[in-house]
């Protein structure tokens, strides 16, 4: 049989990356294939090479074993390859049938656009997953499953023979899962091929006919569904080339301050019963995967966002309405995921971003006074090492690992006593990141409460003395850094068995 | 080595960024420069301290506004009531004063408190449910003015007492022989007001606040910053603004009057965008506007002094904005590089 898609000796370079290494890869019709790998491995390049966003720098793609250029988007579809996104692409003011009929409306006579047709379109789209929603309603009174099965129908209309899902159920719970999982079953029955991107292990054999493994750019196997244990997964996602930095992981005294606690802390739909202790000098790393509650929770903290019950305590005291500017008063600092999005006024210059949340320091009687302010920045711009011509330059002509360095100098210029840090190493470069961390470490050796998130696993093993597992919007799992392996932390991150305490 | 590859490119953009800054902040200082030259050459009557100082009065109402619109725009909004809140604030001031009996004293008082508590309401408004600034002051530039001719039957009402007259239409330095009759006393109060928000933006924590919140409201409140109180403070300073310029109007004509400052929103909003303010918020300063204010100032003196007919003299005007944003974006796009 010949296979739907070949890839044959694939590359791809960016400045300073392989992301495709001689990557040869190859998926018949019926055929579930489960792509799994860490974050840069190369799924989203190869991803966006099968749907025309990039070309592969070498190599060639073949189709029914002719080989083929995915120069645009229309090409892929053309060719029959179609790929749902994480993030939706749905217009949430239009109607289900608009939506999956998105920018292919058939037309009257008139040119007005004739809804009958319309509607016959959607439903036999839905009908083709055992379906029925009303399709003349609009998207945005949907459930996030429901929206999802939407982008589902909206692919099945371009009658794809390949169907690519990235991380399809990361923003879905548990029951709605099933559902998908069952579709997407259906749909290879009727003999589409399927690649399926998952970080969440336990969905894997439930779905999956074949699962292959990247790392690093490079295809590390193919194995099929029945070889795939947990255990052998993660081995093969790590490699074997990692090695801890070398730092003690300090065990918390048991007489140590509590600087945080939070007790039974929960949020509808996004995590639950949340409860732990951050002492003084510590420096906790909360591993969970995209949609796990991990962002919501700090947001949650750090009073931007209510919760439903519990409460937070710092130094003992119940803080009774938390806003991000009572956090700040007493000593809480947060860096947020999304730095162009959250944290950087990114037409100011690099000292109005260094001196942002110190001003309410930097003044006497609202007033502030020039020197102190450029003599604060000064001194964030030595502590975090940034590399910049001038403090008055604007801060987006700076390389991300020095926005990122100026995001942290602006809170650490109030001297916190606690700082939440959301993704502080997403999109910045090795040096930089190893720089933060360091000055993270020795600040915690001064006595700052660091509680950060990251979805790289060897950097939460590297940079934290406790380790909190989420999962789903739990915390699953709280464990001292020096008691546990990559491959193990990694199994239970992805929701994986390990030690049997926790499944799906 | 690193260290010495990197600094030429390091360098040049400094460089770079050094001119754009002296064109991007001096462009409008030079256009008034060239406009005010010449004037001076080819307007008749320009070049004399009367006509100057005339300029200057009758910039002085809209410019006393445009401090607190430049505060409102660097935060990302917009607010298209001021002019109505004059003509109500001249109409209360009226009522109060003259119909009411109220010392004049306490009316002032009264009616500058009320400018700042109806636009604090609309910024409470406009954070607390998130309705666009344009939407509820759009409101409140039909309401605001339906209500002054409510009060006032849309007759102007009258009369002061003459020593109220002094605020509005009298003159200070009398006597010194450049000056003539003297300076203006709106004149003088509107510079005093630019002095005082050009420190209140430069070095104040409210001021930064301002801009910070313009320029990514997500960052400033996750930095700490109340994104309610800024704002409240921003429409609140902005409704007391256009109150006092209210008053002083009253003062200049003698009366509490529906009638005035028909349009001032617009010309406010003109100067602070001339001014180079980004209505997309976070950039924008006070030293901008006053040039944009000037700029105004001499233009249609200038086209009045040449003959220019008055409807000539609005597209011109119309213009004249898009040509300033038009170059403000321009320059922003030879930054970007």
């Amino acid at each position: 049989m010949t296979p739907i898609l070949r890839l044959e000796n694939i590359y791809k370079r960016y400045p300073g990356v392989l992301a495709l290494d001689n990557l040869t890869f190859e998926l018949n019709a019926g055929e579930v294939r489960a792509l799994l790998g860490k974050n840069g491995a190369g799924k989203s390049t190869l991803i966006k090479l099968l749907s025309g966003a990039i070309q592969p720098d070498e190599g060639t793609i073949h189709i029914d074993g002719s080989p083929v250029a995915l120069t645009t988007t229309q090409d892929a579809f053309k060719k029959g390859i179609y790929t749902v996104y994480q993030e939706m692409s749905l217009v949430p003011d239009l109607s289900v049938a608009e939506n999956i009929m998105l920018g292919r409306w058939p037309l009257t006579r008139w040119k007005m656009v004739d809804y009958a047709a319309l509607r016959r379109i959607a439903e036999e789209a839905l009908q083709q997953l055992n379906i029925t929603l009303d399709v003349k309603m609009p998207v945005s009174r949907l459930d996030v499953a429901q929206q999802q099965i939407v982008e589902i129908a909206k692919a099945l209309s371009f009658n794809p023979r390949l169907l690519i899902l990235d991380e399809p159920t990361s923003a879905l719970a548990a029951s709605e899962v099933d559902l998908l999982l069952q579709i997407v079953r259906d749909l290879a029955k009727s003999g589409r091929a399927i690649i399926y991107v998952s970080h969440r292990l336990a969905e894997i054999p439930r779905i999956a006919d074949t699962v292959t493994i990247l790392r690093d750019g490079q295809l590390v196997d193919t194995i099929t569904i029945a070889e795939a244990t947990p255990q052998r997964i993660t081995d093969m996602m790590i490699g074997h080339e990692w090695t801890r930095m070398t730092h003690a992981n300090v065990k918390m005294q048991d007489n140590a301050e509590v600087r945080l606690r939070v007790s039974n802390l929960s949020q509808e739909g996004h995590f639950q019963n949340v409860t732990f202790d951050a002492h003084e000098g510590e420096v906790i790393g909360i591993a969970g995967l995209l949609g796990s509650g991990r962002t919501e929770l700090l947001r949650a903290i750090f009073g931007l966002e209510p919760v439903d019950t519990g409460t937070i305590e710092i130094h003992g005291a119940t803080v009774e309405k938390p806003s991000p500017r009572m956090m700040k008063s007493l000593g809480m600092a947060m860096t947020p995921e999304d730095r162009k999005k959250q944290a950087l006024l990114l037409i100011a210059s690099v000292q109005d971003n260094l001196t942002l949340a110190s001003l309410d320091r930097l003044n006497s009687y609202g007033i502030i006074s020039p020197k102190a302010l450029t003599d604060a920045a000064q001194e964030m711009i030595v502590d975090t090492q940034i590399k910049t011509p001038s403090l008055d330059v604007e801060i987006n002509t700076l390389s991300g690992g020095n926005q990122q360095k100026v995001v942290v100098g602006n809170w650490l210029s109030i001297r916190p006593k606690i700082l939440l840090m959301d993704e502080p190493s997403r999109g910045i470069d090795i040096q930089a990141k190893e720089q933060i961390f360091l000055l993270i470490r020795d600040l915690a050796k001064e006595g700052l409460t660091v509680l950060f998130v990251s979805s790289e696993i060897e950097e939460v093993l590297d940079v934290a003395d406790r380790i909190l597992v989420m999962n789903q919007g739990n915390i699953t799992h709280d464990l001292s850094a020096g008691e546990i392996g990559l491959d193990k932390l990694m199994a239970l991150v992805m929701g994986g068995t390990y030690g049997g305490i926790h499944n799906e | 080595m690193n260290n010495s590859l990197s600094s030429p490119p390091q360098e040049n953009n400094l460089n770079r960024e050094r001119v754009m800054r002296f064109v991007s902040s001096s462009g409008l200082l030079i256009a008034v420069i060239l406009l005010f030259t010449y004037l001076s050459v080819d307007a008749p009557n320009f070049l004399s301290s009367r006509n100057l100082l005339n300029i200057m009065r009758a910039v002085s109402f809209s410019g006393i506004i445009a401090c607190g619109m430049t505060l409102i725009i660097i935060s990302a909004d917009i607010d298209v009531s001021v002019g109505s809140a004059a003509a109500w604030s001249s109409s209360l001031l009226g009522v109060l004063a003259i119909d009411l009996e109220f010392p004049l004293i306490v009316a002032v008082i009264v009616v500058l408190l009320q400018g700042a508590l109806i636009h604090g309401i609309a910024g409470y408004i406009r954070t607390r449910w998130e309705i666009p600034a344009f939407v509820v002051t759009l409101a409140m530039f039909i309401s605001l003015r339906g209500a002054a001719r409510l009060i006032t039957n849309a007759y102007p009402i009258t009369p002061f007492p003459d020593s109220f007259n002094f605020w509005g239409g009298g003159y200070v330095l009398e006597g010194i022989p450049f000056l003539e009759r003297g300076i203006p006393v709106p004149v003088v109060f509107m510079l005093v007001t630019f002095v005082i928000f050009y420190f209140v933006t430069q070095r104040t924590v409210f001021g930064r606040a301002v801009y910070a919140v313009g320029g990514n409201e997500e960052a400033a409140r996750l930095s700490g910053i109340s994104i309610m109180r800024t704002r409240l403070i921003i429409f609140g300073i902005t409704g007391f603004l256009a109150a006092f310029a209210g008053v002083l109007i009253s003062s200049r004509v003698m009366s509490g009057s529906s009638n005035i400052a028909e349009g001032l929103e617009f010309e406010v909003i003109a100067a602070v965008i001339i001014g180079g303010t980004s209505l997309a918020g976070g950039k924008g300063s006070i030293w901008g506007t006053f040039l944009g204010v000037i700029f105004i100032g001499l233009l249609s003196n200038g086209m009045v002094l040449k003959g220019i007919s008055p409807f000539v003299q609005e597209v011109v005007r119309g213009l004249i904005i898009l040509l300033a944003v038009f170059i403000s974006t321009w320059q922003r796009s030879l930054q970007k590089g």
